[in-house]
C-alpha cells in the first residue's frame, strides 16, 4: 500500500513541475490513467469489495476500512473543496506574477493528497490540479504582458484626456457612465474621428434620395395630366356663361356711358352757348390715358348720331360744336354735305403732348364711378 | 437545376446537364463546370456562346451595385450570393465579371474588391485611399459611431498580447460607461455589438477559453482586421491617445514592425478574386 502511494506521490511530483506549459485536461487524463491499475489491483485484491471500487489497501479488510476512513476521507474531500473554493476566488491575486500563492496552493494540495486513499478524493484533487495549470498558463501570458508595460487604467485615462474631458479624472471610476448625455455623445464622436483615420474603411454607399423602383414613376404624371385637364375643362364652362351676361351688360353700359356724356355736352352748351369747345379739352383726361380712349370712343358714337359735330377752327385744331334743332333745318344741308368719316389716332406720346401743349390740367369728362 | 426568369432558352439544356453545375456554384472552372459546358455545347448548338459586349458590360455594372449596396452591412459578401442573385447564367465569365468589377471599382470609387481569407469565397471592400485629416468631419456620419469603439477594443486586443478575455474588455469599457447589460445611448446593446455584430463582419474572432468557470470567452483580431489596418496602425492609435511614441512599448512596436515587413514583401494569390494568384 505505502508503494502505491509513493509512486503515486512520485507521479503527482513529476507533473507538478512542468505545471506551465502541460494543460490541465491532458494532466488529469494522466492522473486518470494512474489511478487505473490501482483500482483494478484493488478489485482483484478484495473479494467482499462494495459497489464503488475505492479500496486502497489490498491486505487489510475493505470493509473495516471503509468505516474507520470515512471521517477521514470526508475531511479531505471538504479541504479540496474548500483549497478550491480559495483558489477560484483569488484568482486575481494569484495570477499576479508577484504572487507565491499559487505555489503555496500547490503545496498545500500535495499535502493533502498524502493522505487520500480513495478516487473520490483522488479526483477533487484532479480537479484542483486542472484549475491550477490553468492559473499558471495565466500567469506565465502575463509575464509577457508585463514586459511590454500596457495599462489599461492609464489607456482609460488618456482617452478621457484625448477627447479634452480631463475633468472628469476626478470623478474616480465610471465617470462617463453618470455623465450628460451630450457629453458622453461627444465622447465617441471623437474618438469616432481618430479612429477612421487609422482604418482603410470602405463608406458605405446610400442612394441621395433613397432606394426606388422606377416603374411606378412613370406612370404619375400621366394621371396627373389628365386630371389637370379635367380641371380646366369644368372651369372653362363658368366663364363662358358669364360671358354673355356681361356683354349685355356691357352694351348697356356703353350706351348709358354715351347718353351721359351727351348730356355732359349739352349742360357745357347750354352754360356756354354758341362756344364750341375744343375737341381736345373735352375728350383727354390728363391723368389716364384709357380713359382718354374710351372718351374719343362715346364721343364718336354722339357724332354719329349727330347731336354734336366736329369740325376744324381756324387754327386747324379740331373742335366739338352742337347740332341744334335750329341747325335740323339745315340737316337737308347736312344730309347733303355728306358724312365724313374721320380715323382719330392717338398714341401715349400724342396724349402726353397734348396735355403739355393744352396745358389740361382735369378732365372734363367726370367719371361715373 | 432551377429555372431561372433569364435563361433566354437555356433551361432544357440545364434540366438535362443533371443538376451537377447548379450545386457547384463555385466550380465553374472546375472539372464539373468544363464537362458541363462541353455538354452544353453539344447539346444546345442554339445556347448564346460569345455574349455581346453589351451585354457584359450590364452584367459588370450590375455586379459593381450589387458589391456597393451588398457591403453596406459589412458583412462579407458570398460568392453564391453573387452567383444566385446577379450572374445567374453568366457562371462561366464569372472570374472575368469579378476582375472587371474589381477593376471598375478600382478606378472609380477607390474601393478594393478583396477576397477576405484565400480560398474563403467571401469578398470585401477595401477602401485603397488613406484617410485625410481634412476629410475628418465627413467621415463616417452614417449610422452609430461603432468604429471608435472598435479601435479601443481592437487597441486592447494588440496591446495585451493579441488576445484578450472578455471579462478584461467589459471591465475596461464599464469605465467608459459601456456595459454589457445595461443599454448604451450610442451602442444599444454593447455586448451584441461586440460580440456578434464585430465578429459577423469579420473584425474580430470570439472564440470560448475551455475550462474556465464560469465561461468565458476570448477576443482576438479577426480577417477583416488584418486587412483594413495594421498593427503598426493600432499601435499609433494607441500611443496618440497616450501622447506617446509607439516605441516607447517596444515589444508591441517589434511585432508591429514585423508584420510592415512581412507585408511589404510580396506575397502569392492576396487580394486577387481570380483563382490564378498572377493575373
Amino acid at each position: 500500500m505505502a508503494e502505491e502511494k509513493d509512486c503515486l506521490r512520485g507521479d503527482v511530483e513529476m507533473g507538478e513541475e512542468p505545471v506551465v506549459t502541460i494543460t490541465g485536461g491532458a494532466y488529469s487524463g494522466k492522473q486518470a490513467a494512474e489511478k487505473e491499475p490501482m483500482k483494478v489491483e484493488a478489485a482483484a485484491g478484495a473479494d467482499a469489495c462494495s459497489e464503488d471500487l475505492s479500496c486502497g489497501d489490498a491486505d487489510i479488510d475493505p470493509s473495516l476500512l471503509e468505516l474507520v476512513d470515512e471521517e477521514k476521507c470526508r475531511s479531505i474531500r471538504k479541504q479540496y473543496r474548500q483549497l478550491i473554493y480559495n483558489v477560484q476566488q483569488n484568482r486575481d491575486d494569484i495570477v499576479n506574477t508577484a504572487s507565491e500563492s499559487l505555489t503555496e496552493a500547490l503545496e498545500e494540495a500535495n499535502v493533502l493528497f498524502d493522505a487520500v486513499s480513495r478516487t473520490r478524493e483522488a479526483a477533487l484533487d484532479a480537479q484542483f490540479l486542472v484549475l491550477a495549470s490553468d492559473l499558471g498558463k495565466e500567469k506565465a501570458k502575463q509575464l509577457n504582458s508585463d514586459m511590454s508595460l500596457f495599462n489599461q487604467v492609464a489607456f482609460c485615462d488618456f482617452l478621457l484626456i484625448f477627447v479634452g474631458l480631463n475633468w472628469m479624472e476626478d470623478d474616480g471610476r465610471d465617470a462617463l457612465s453618470d455623465c450628460d448625455d451630450n457629453i458622453a455623445c461627444s465622447f465617441w464622436e471623437t474618438v469616432q474621428k481618430e479612429a477612421t483615420s487609422w482604418m482603410l474603411q470602405a463608406e458605405t454607399f446610400h442612394f441621395i434620395f433613397g432606394s426606388f423602383k422606377s416603374e411606378t414613376s412613370a406612370r404619375k404624371p400621366r394621371l396627373e395630366h389628365r386630371k389637370k385637364v379635367h380641371r380646366m375643362e369644368e372651369n372653362g364652362d363658368m366663364p363662358t356663361k358669364l360671358r354673355k351676361l356681361d356683354l349685355s351688360s356691357n352694351q348697356e353700359a356703353t350706351e348709358k356711358e354715351v347718353e351721359r356724356i351727351l348730356g355732359l355736352l349739352q349742360t357745357y352748351f347750354r352754360k356756354y352757348p354758341d362756344t364750341p369747345v375744343s375737341y381736345f379739352e373735352f375728350v383727354i383726361d390728363p391723368n389716364s390715358f384709357s380713359r382718354t380712349v374710351e372718351n374719343i370712343f362715346y364721343v364718336s358714337f354722339i357724332v354719329r348720331d349727330g347731336f354734336a359735330r366736329i369740325r376744324l377752327d381756324q387754327d386747324r385744331l379740331p373742335i366739338l360744336e352742337p347740332i341744334n334743332i335750329n341747325h335740323v333745318g339745315e340737316g337737308n344741308d347736312s344730309s347733303s354735305h355728306g358724312r365724313k368719316q374721320g380715323v382719330i389716332s392717338l398714341s401715349l406720346q400724342d396724349w402726353k403732348n397734348i396735355v403739355a401743349t393744352f396745358e389740361i390740367s382735369e378732365a372734363m369728362i367726370r367719371n361715373s364711378y | 437545376m432551377s429555372l431561372k426568369p433569364k435563361s433566354r432558352g437555356r433551361a432544357g439544356a440545364q434540366a438535362e446537364r443533371g443538376g451537377g453545375g447548379e450545386e457547384a456554384p463555385s466550380t465553374s472552372r472546375g472539372p464539373g463546370g468544363a464537362a458541363s459546358q462541353g455538354g452544353r455545347r453539344a447539346e444546345a448548338p442554339s445556347a448564346p456562346g460569345p455574349r455581346s459586349q453589351k451585354q457584359l458590360e450590364l452584367k459588370v455594372a450590375e455586379l459593381v451595385q450589387f458589391l456597393l449596396i451588398k457591403d453596406q452591412r459589412k458583412i462579407p459578401i458570398r460568392r453564391t450570393d453573387i452567383l444566385r442573385h446577379v450572374v445567374g447564367d453568366y457562371k462561366d465569365v464569372l472570374p472575368d465579371l469579378l476582375r472587371r468589377a474589381a477593376e471598375r471599382l478600382e478606378y472609380v470609387f477607390g474601393y478594393r474588391l478583396v477576397e477576405l481569407e484565400p480560398r474563403s469565397n467571401t469578398y470585401i471592400l477595401v477602401n485603397t485611399l488613406e484617410p485625410v485629416e481634412e476629410d475628418a468631419e465627413m467621415r463616417g456620419d452614417q449610422g452609430t459611431p461603432t468604429t471608435g469603439l472598435l479601435m479601443i477594443v481592437l487597441g486592447l486586443i494588440f496591446m495585451k498580447g493579441n488576445s484578450i478575455k472578455e471579462t478584461e474588455v467589459w471591465d475596461f469599457l464599464r469605465r467608459l460607461g459601456v456595459h454589457p447589460t445595461k443599454k448604451h445611448l450610442i451602442f444599444g446593446d454593447p455586448k451584441k455589438l461586440i460580440t456578434e455584430d464585430f465578429v459577423r463582419q469579420r473584425y474580430l474572432e470570439y472564440r470560448r477559453i475551455p475550462h474556465t468557470d464560469p465561461v468565458d470567452y476570448e477576443l482576438q483580431w479577426g480577417p477583416r482586421t488584418n486587412l483594413e489596418t495594421s498593427k503598426m496602425k493600432v499601435l499609433k492609435f494607441v500611443a496618440k491617445v497616450h501622447n506617446q511614441d509607439p516605441k516607447d512599448w517596444p515589444a508591441q512596436y517589434c511585432e508591429a514592425l514585423a508584420e510592415e515587413e512581412a507585408r511589404a514583401r510580396p506575397q502569392t494569390g492576396v487580394a486577387a478574386p481570380t483563382p490564378a494568384p498572377s493575373s
